[in-house]
């Protein structure tokens, strides 16, 4: 399911992503990728990454650097926006800037990196250094050339004297910074010009006069060009603008005045964000199949950077609001926000705000919220107070909808900046919006389907393992890390006619015609019981009835008897059971033929000597297939090294040691279901004098994915 | 991931026999592989040879593809003919379920 998603997003993702393995070699390679380096996804796809983009001679730090990585958890370039040069399909290098990410798939590390070509970028920086270069060559020759060039300029072009005055500005940067002429420019203070904005820097901290360049040149220090955000304070209008600074020496070298050129980046740095804001998002929503918390992490994302708050509502199947996530910029008065959020009312008032999206699925954009529409939109006095407090400006509101359904809203909020939200930001907004739907709907259908499964499986388990004088028993089962498909492990235990019966196994197959013959396996062995005693005669039983069913139905079991100091066993394709006595581990047993698979088979019943003090431990081919992250099994000798020493503690201790043993083998890494129990025979004096002892509990925890389940006990009554 | 040996089929074929050479492990992830190469073996050849002795693992969904072509080799009235694996792990599974007793087993040496 996760894949579908994560495909989803990366296929339609602006940027080039490019995903790698432990082994450096791509496992994704999206249509920008292919558009970005010439090559396509197939020819892409299981090569080593280094050999494809990376130029030769970055090849060795590019191997070290995720050498070193994969040995100790961390790397210095992992999400940063970093530059650098990149290989085409054609042999040419071009300039991109990049993120990487790492992820934790499993057992194995995955690297997914956003790329986007430069080349465009770093053309049009050489270009204005060209120029800039021209003027200065202008300005040592005559004073009408210098008119001519930079008169005719459309960048805005200003000369400021050592205390900040302007002595010169084109027609272009009059009417940038809002003037009708440069009369009245010439005539306005510096600060005052600076007062009608919030400057703001790239990394969103504020920017005084002091920081911008031409400033810093006339205090003699270096003045690389500065990118800054501009909000007019009374229009709300924002903008993104390079300003570039170089001094204008006279004679003797001593600086007189400053040239700047103001080149209006709004455009490419927006894009440049919404395509950097849109990726991260992307990554966050495709990373975890926990909706909700995930929904939370994506609206810290958009503030600032978006609006100042963000929040986000779903509707549950009742057609109820369900606020699932506040952000603000301000963390102080994150309180005021989710106070005003309880305001609204669960039934949301059709016509307009949130009712109105929920009812249309069309966004609504506010560019500017005057106060007599909060006074409207206000319930009581208090609910005013708090719209005021929080200080709208400008508010957007953009449906999260799959297909005609609308799931729920995004609602971003700018108040502190005082930018205006535009359809810019309309844009992204919806483009997230779309993003987070999937993520929410996928979701959904995978807990439900999880959530059946679980169900199912327990349903096929027994509630808890009966109690079994001078025996303690425990169990464990671990389903596949899928966890939407019903396994096919399965154990039992009962007491019949004063036996007690158990039986563990394993049908070939997954899902609903599993869970049947898992269901009709126990079943019959259990009716059969009732007349039969010997475990062999009992497998024969079970033989005959999946011979009987239409299909190929086969199956793994071992079957155990015990009658108070006797056990007596028969296994039918399934591993033999160790016995656990002091530092011994061995099978005991005989191999019996796969039920439901061969015509004319039998089995033998075996005695097993279980001596006082010692364990017998049954187990499905799970746990000996289980695979780590270098494709190695987990094995018969690991097992065995696990048990080794355990067979005279308590029985929920045993299963713990292998239930650890071969979570620690796989880190998280795909596995199998998984079954196991063990049935230690008490110590004869503690069966006799200490009956209510009970430190047999096996963990349950019901919260984690991989668990122990059905875990029981028994002891002495 | 990386598996220790890849899965690997090389087909031989002659006018009656159909011979497929498998390396690597055979489990969840790469029976669906062979399955498919198999396809119909009566409409193919008369004897349907699956050459083990290379291979490294097997799980039961495995064993379980091998049981079904040998009851459907009985039913459509062709001949199937399975080489023991040399490795320890692949073969200890056909021995522990009966598998190897009661399926048309030879040695890789018998050829």
């Amino acid at each position: 399911m996760a894949s579908t998603l994560a495909e989803f997003i990366i296929d339609r993702a602006y940027s080039a992503v490019v995903s790698m393995d432990e082994h450096g070699l791509v496992t994704a390679w999206n249509p920008s990728a292919e558009a970005t380096f010439g090559r396509g996804r197939d020819e892409a796809i299981g090569r080593p990454v280094a050999e494809l983009i990376i130029p030769e001679r970055l090849r060795t730090a590019h191997q070290e650097g995720l050498r070193r990585f994969l040995a100790v958890g961390e790397g210095p370039i992992l999400d940063h926006r970093l530059e650098i040069t990149a290989l085409r399909a054609d042999g040419t290098e071009f300039p991109v800037e990049f993120t990487i990410s790492a992820l934790r798939d499993g057992a194995a590390w995955s690297f997914h990196a956003f790329i986007r070509d430069i080349s465009q970028r770093i053309e049009a920086e050489r270009e204005r250094e060209r120029l800039v270069e021209e003027l200065h060559r202008a300005l040592r020759g005559s004073e009408r050339r210098f008119e001519a060039i930079i008169g005719s300029l459309s960048d805005p072009v200003t000369i400021r004297d050592r205390e900040h005055r302007f002595v010169y500005a084109n027609p272009a940067a009059v009417a940038h910074l809002g003037f009708g002429s440069w009369e009245e420019l010439r005539d306005t203070p510096p600060a005052a010009i600076m007062d009608q904005y919030t400057v703001s820097g790239e990394d969103g901290r504020d920017v005084r006069m002091e920081d911008i360049p031409s400033v810093r040149i006339l205090r003699g220090e270096p003045a690389e060009p500065l990118l800054i955000r501009t909000v007019h304070r009374e229009t709300g209008v924002q903008r993104w603008n390079l300003l570039k600074s170089a001094p204008l020496a006279d004679e003797d070298g001593i600086v007189e005045a400053t040239i700047t050129i103001i080149e209006d980046v709004t455009e490419q740095t927006r894009a440049a964000l919404q395509g950097a804001f849109l990726a991260e998002a992307s990554a966050l929503l495709a990373s975890s199949l926990d909706y909700e918390q995930t929904l939370r992490n994506v609206a810290e994302l958009a503030v600032p950077e978006v609006a100042d708050w963000c929040a986000v509502d779903l509707i549950d199947e009742d057609g109820d609001r369900n606020s699932v996530a506040v952000a603000h910029v301000d963390p102080a008065r994150l309180s005021l926000a989710q106070e005003l959020r309880e305001y609204q009312p669960a039934r949301l008032d059709p016509e307009q705000g949130l009712g109105l999206v929920f009812r249309t699925g069309q966004s609504l954009l506010y560019p500017d919220i005057p106060d007599d529409l909060l006074a409207k939109g206000a319930v009581d006095e208090r609910h005013l107070e708090l719209l005021r407090a929080v200080g709208f400006r400008s508010a957007l509101l953009v449906p999260v909808r799959v297909g005609e359904r609308t799931l729920g809203a995004l609602t971003l909020v700018s108040s502190d900046s005082g930018r205006v939200l535009d359809d810019f930001d309309r844009q992204l907004a919806e483009q997230v919006a779309a993003r987070a739907a999937v993520a929410i709907e996928n979701a959904r259908l995978y807990s439900q389907r999880s959530s059946i499964a679980r169900t199912l499986q327990r349903s096929l388990l027994p509630e808890q393992l009966p109690e079994i004088p001078g025996f303690q028993l425990a169990s464990a089962y671990l389903p596949a890390m899928e966890g939407s498909l019903v396994g096919g492990d399965f154990y039992d235990a009962w007491s019949v006619g004063g036996r007690w019966m158990l039986i563990i196994g394993d049908v070939t197959g997954k899902g609903v015609d599993a869970a049947a013959m898992t269901a009709l396996v126990r079943h019959t062995m259990r009716t059969a019981s009732e007349f039969l005693t010997s475990p062999a005669e009992l497998l024969a039983r079970v033989d005959a009835t999946l011979k009987q069913r239409p299909a190929l139905s086969v199956c793994t079991a071992l079957c155990l008897r015990l009658e108070e100091d006797r056990a007596t066993l028969a296994v039918g394709g399934h591993p033999l059971p160790l016995y656990i006595s002091g530092e011994r581990v061995s099978t005991v047993g005989e191999h019996g033929p796969l039920l439901g698979a061969f015509a004319d088979v039998a089995w033998r019943d075996i005695d097993v000597d279980l001596e006082p003090g010692s364990t017998l431990v049954a187990y499905t081919d799970g746990i000996t297939d289980a695979v780590d992250g270098s494709g190695r099994r987990f094995g018969i000798e690991r097992l065995c090294d696990a048990l080794k020493d355990a067979g005279d503690r308590p029985a929920a201790e045993v299963i713990g040691r292998l239930v650890r043993a071969l979570e620690v083998f796989q880190t998280g890494a795909h596995a199998d279901d998984t079954a196991a129990v063990a049935v230690h025979r008490l110590p004869l004096a503690e069966a006799l004098i200490d009956p209510s002892r009970d430190d047999s509990h096996a963990t349950n925890g019901e919260d984690q994915d991989r668990r122990l389940a059905g875990a029981g006990h028994g002891q002495t009554d | 991931m990386v598996r220790p040996t890849e899965f690997k089929i090389r087909r031989t074929t002659t006018e009656t026999n159909v011979t497929l050479l498998i390396t690597g492990e055979l489990d969840l992830s790469t029976v669906p592989v062979l399955a498919e190469s198999i396809g119909r073996p009566a409409d193919i050849a008369q004897t349907l040879t699956l050459d083990l002795s290379e291979l490294s693992f097997m799980d039961s969904t495995g064993l379980r593809l091998l049981i079904e072509l040998d009851q459907q080799a009985r039913r459509e009235d062709w001949k199937l003919s399975l080489i023991r694996p040399r490795h320890e792990t692949a073969a200890a599974v056909l021995h522990s379920t009966g598998a190897d007793a009661a399926l048309p087993f030879e040695d890789a040496a018998d050829r």
